[in-house]
């Protein structure tokens, strides 16, 4: 640690964030690797840690004899502060070596709201900001993440976007770069190779022309570029990396507890998720490596909580002999196994049970949407019947309290669903006192509505955003016909879903407005300490853009979308097809029952998927 | 009453690492070496685990001491290199033994107080001096306790001895055995008192070690 470090970390709060060290920490000696990378989180180190996919890169990049990863979180605003009062640049925790003089900078991008975080890491590094601005003496960087399903907003800062699942992706790309690195080619050359890996998107070799109406005209890729990139995954889970051991942090983040995930991928197709349909398609992990590997993980960290992280745990077909694999070594040793996602419907009660022994605080259902026939809409196939049964069994069981979530604004909705939304918590009520223990006043429900954010590569890709005054006036109509003692109601905020919707669908043009916000101070923005929306809205008027023409328009059906530059393996006509389902309120069967032909079977060995 | 003690010491990375999330650090570490422990009795039991006279954030030491109970089957003298092999970089067991003396006797701290100023130093050291020698020398320190928001400390009392040592243009080194607990002097309020006091020598960066730790008689206490 510098003597420059030592003197500014008592300064700042929770200094741990900023000084590596942890055990599992992978420090290699410098003279033994020829290639290094920082690995950055725009976010804080509690946040960033929280992160699987970010211990998975991790691990996987290390088990290479030649590379160093680093990790690099983005510091909180005192320290940033002092690092910047005493121009210390920004450096990666395991050597506390400037990533400005690293070969490759590497953001794991997963929310809009951090892009203002990235040109600021980039900036605090002493890296030029713009790719324009930078040379082959200056570090490659590359970006992933789910958010670069849409590059285009972040095309003016990031070289190379890598698409989908990096497990496989990251190793060929490190490989030609060590290749380009010792062979010294230009940046241009190093370019044009990459953009030949699948998986890989450069945006430099890239031309966008627009209409007069705003709208794109066409994206011309340069000689031997291939669009759309199609995105990679790891076909096989059982065979693909996990990082038993792994880094724990020596003080408290998000998420402390081993982290299982027992598939990739969802079954569901809900109309308005990114994920479900970017993920496709479904592949499960052996339940017996399951069982392996937690333990594993357990006895590595000293972990005492371990979770199954994936989409829908409860469509994962083993859960009960995984479940029981994963007690048989935790109940013993005091370590609590806890399951998110589960669903409403198919609910199993014992295993809740089994799993929550004495801690029955709250139990969390999503139905998304007031009534059925918007439920049907977006394709959420809950029913108010699966509602009723799940909270009749949590009630009895011994649960008091229900969190409900829904989305105000989904494309089709009326009134008459926002007040459905009051309906259905005010019977979740009711069969409280029917079913609870405590007959009267026990039960508590919270009701969370969150703004609906269009999303790139979905049915809804289409549609346009309410906008902030309608979202407020259904928060309103909800409020005033929801005032039960019993239930609590929660808004989310629209000032945040509106700029996600406008960057989420954005094109490159964006670029100008991430880079005025952030010179006028824009950062962490997905933390009201920090977000300030008059920024943003100045930043867009300075650029000349309108940001209601991103969120709040709907898009003609023969639209270029900027975001098709790249391929979830999900085709336009596919979900061109779940929109008009989801005007006529018709549902999709999930991918068990039937196959819809989603064109993700390409992944599949032989075409066929295995849900 | 869990009658172990661990001797640790905290350097280099691990001084940031807080006084809570040590113990969490400990008692998975524990796990990790699949030394089983004694816990909390109770409705909730949590690993017993008491780590003596909280060390400040960024202060490094040689001398910590962690009060737990070992369960039959791991030999003590085992318990550091099991340990070591499990624990974060910077914190190190040096030893595992039966804790005989009660807590209360550990009576002082002797520090190494690493005073980087590039100016007067033998005038900074005369002028400290003469402040650490008096009878008494009473400084408001703010409090969260007291009523008033501060609390009257008079130094000269809780500093058992002070030396200046290793002299140099660059700074000096003071070793000082300042009073442990009831009540208790943090060296870094003392050399603020000292600062405040004479403003024409103002340390740039000052680092604080634990070197040992002594009960009333001067004698390490273990
Ligand atoms: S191809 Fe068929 S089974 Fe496979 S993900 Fe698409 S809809 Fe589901």
């Amino acid at each position: 640690m510098t003597k420059e470090l030592e003197k500014i970390l008592p300064l700042v709060q929770k200094p741990a964030r900023y000084t590596g060290g942890e055990y599992r920490a992978v420090v290699k000696d410098k003279s033994q690797v020829d290639f290094r990378v920082a690995f950055c989180f725009p976010d804080s180190y509690e946040i960033g840690m929280s992160n699987l996919g970010m211990r998975i890169l991790y691990g996987v990049m290390n088990g290479l004899p030649e590379v160093w990863c680093e990790r690099v979180f983005a510091p909180w605003g005192d320290m940033e502060e002092q690092m910047r009062a005493h121009h210390i640049p920004l450096y990666g925790l395991e050597s506390g070596d400037p990533i400005g003089t690293f070969d490759l900078i590497a953001f794991s991008v997963g929310y809009e709201m951090a892009y203002s975080n990235i040109l600021n890491m980039l900036d605090l590094a002493g890296v030029p900001v713009r790719r324009a601005d930078r040379n082959g003496s200056h570090p490659l960087v590359i970006a992933g993440g789910t958010c670069c399903y849409n590059p285009e907003p972040l095309s003016d800062f990031v070289d190379v976007f890598s698409l989908g699942e990096g497990e496989d992706v990251t190793v060929e790309m490190l490989q030609v770069c060590r290749r380009a690195k010792a062979e010294g080619w230009s940046r241009e050359e190093l370019l044009r190779v990459l953009a030949k890996v699948p998986g890989l998107y450069v945006p430099s070799l890239v031309d966008v022309t627009y209409n007069a109406d705003g709208t794109i005209r066409a994206m011309t890729p340069a000689d031997g570029v291939t669009l759309p990139v199609l995105k990679r995954i790891v076909s096989d889970l059982n065979t693909s990396y996990y990082p038993t051991q792994t880094i724990v942090p020596s003080t408290e983040i998000v998420h402390d507890r081993v982290m299982l995930e027992v598939f990739r991928g969802c079954i569901r197709g809900c109309r308005f998720c990114q994920a479900g349909y970017a993920y496709r398609p479904v592949r499960a992990k052996d339940p017996e490596l399951l069982v392996q590997q937690g333990i594993a993980a357990c006895k590595d960290s000293g972990y005492q909580e371990m979770t199954l992280s994936s989409l829908s745990t409860s469509d994962y077909r083993p859960l009960e002999a995984l479940c029981d694999g994963l007690l048989d070594y935790c109940a013993p040793r005091d370590i609590s196994l806890s399951l998110p996602s589960l669903r409403a419907d198919n609910f199993s009660m014992g295993l809740m049970q089994r799993l929550q022994a004495g801690r029955k605080s709250g139990l969390t259902f999503a139905p998304e949407a007031g009534t059925q026939r918007l439920r049907d809409a977006i394709n959420k196939n809950v029913t108010e019947e699966d509602l009723k049964q799940s909270c009749r069994t949590a009630f009895s069981g011994g649960w008091s309290s229900v969190k409900l979530y829904f989305m105000l604004g989904l494309p089709t909705e009326t009134d008459e669903d926002v007040l459905g939304i009051a309906d259905l918590a005010k019977k979740v009520l009711a069969w409280g006192r029917e079913y609870g223990p405590h007959q009267r006043g026990g039960v508590r429900v919270t009701v969370s509505t969150a703004c609906f954010v269009p999303k790139p590569h979905t049915a809804f890709q289409w549609e346009a955003q309410v906008d902030m005054d309608e979202y407020m006036r259904r928060v309103t109509l909800l409020r005033e016909n929801m005032r039960e003692r019993n239930i609590t109601y929660n808004w989310h905020d629209p000032d945040t879903s509106f700029l996600e919707a406008v960057f989420s669908r954005g094109d490159r043009r964006l670029g100008a407005v991430i880079w005025e916000a952030w010179k006028n101070g824009a950062k962490f923005d997905a933390w009201s300490e920090y977000f300030d929306l008059q920024r943003w809205l100045d930043a867009f008027a300075a650029c000349g853009l309108d940001p209601h023409f991103y969120a709040n328009r709907e898009r003609g059906r023969e639209e270029i979308f900027p975001w098709e530059v790249t391929s979830t393996g999900v085709s336009r006509a596919f979900l061109a097809r779940e929109r008009e389902q989801a005007y006529r309120a018709v549902i999709t069967p999930d991918c068990r029952k039937q196959c819809s032909g989603c064109g993700a079977n390409q992944f599949c060995p032989g075409g066929v998927c295995d849900a | 009453m869990p009658k172990d003690r661990l001797l640790f010491a905290k350097e280099g990375r691990a001084c940031y690492i807080s006084h809570l999330d040590l113990m969490r650090t400990f008692q998975r570490a524990f796990l990790r070496a699949d030394i089983p422990i004694k816990h909390t009795e109770g409705f909730h039991p949590h690993p017993f685990i008491s780590i003596a006279l909280p060390l400040s954030l960024g202060f490094s030491s040689a001398c910590e001491i962690l009060e737990f109970g070992l369960l039959a089957g791991t030999p003590r003298r085992e318990v550091p290199a099991r340990l070591n092999a499990v624990l974060p970089e910077g914190v190190r067991v040096l030893e595992c033994y039966e804790g005989t003396r009660p807590m209360r006797e550990l009576q002082a701290i002797r520090f190494q107080i690493q005073v980087d100023f590039a100016g007067d130093v033998p005038g900074l050291c005369q002028a400290w001096g003469e402040l650490l020698g008096r009878e008494s020398w009473i400084v408001e320190k703010p409090s969260k306790k007291a009523k008033s928001g501060s609390v009257n400390v008079d130094i000269p009392t809780l500093v058992k001895e002070y030396s200046f040592t290793d002299l140099t243009e660059n700074g000096v080194t003071l070793l000082a055995t300042l009073s442990a607990q009831n009540p208790g002097l943090n060296p870094s309020v003392m050399v603020k008192a000292l600062t405040d006091a004479c403003p024409q020598f103002p340390p740039e960066f000052v680092r604080y070690r634990r070197l040992e730790i002594v009960d009333g008689d001067g004698n390490i206490f273990r």
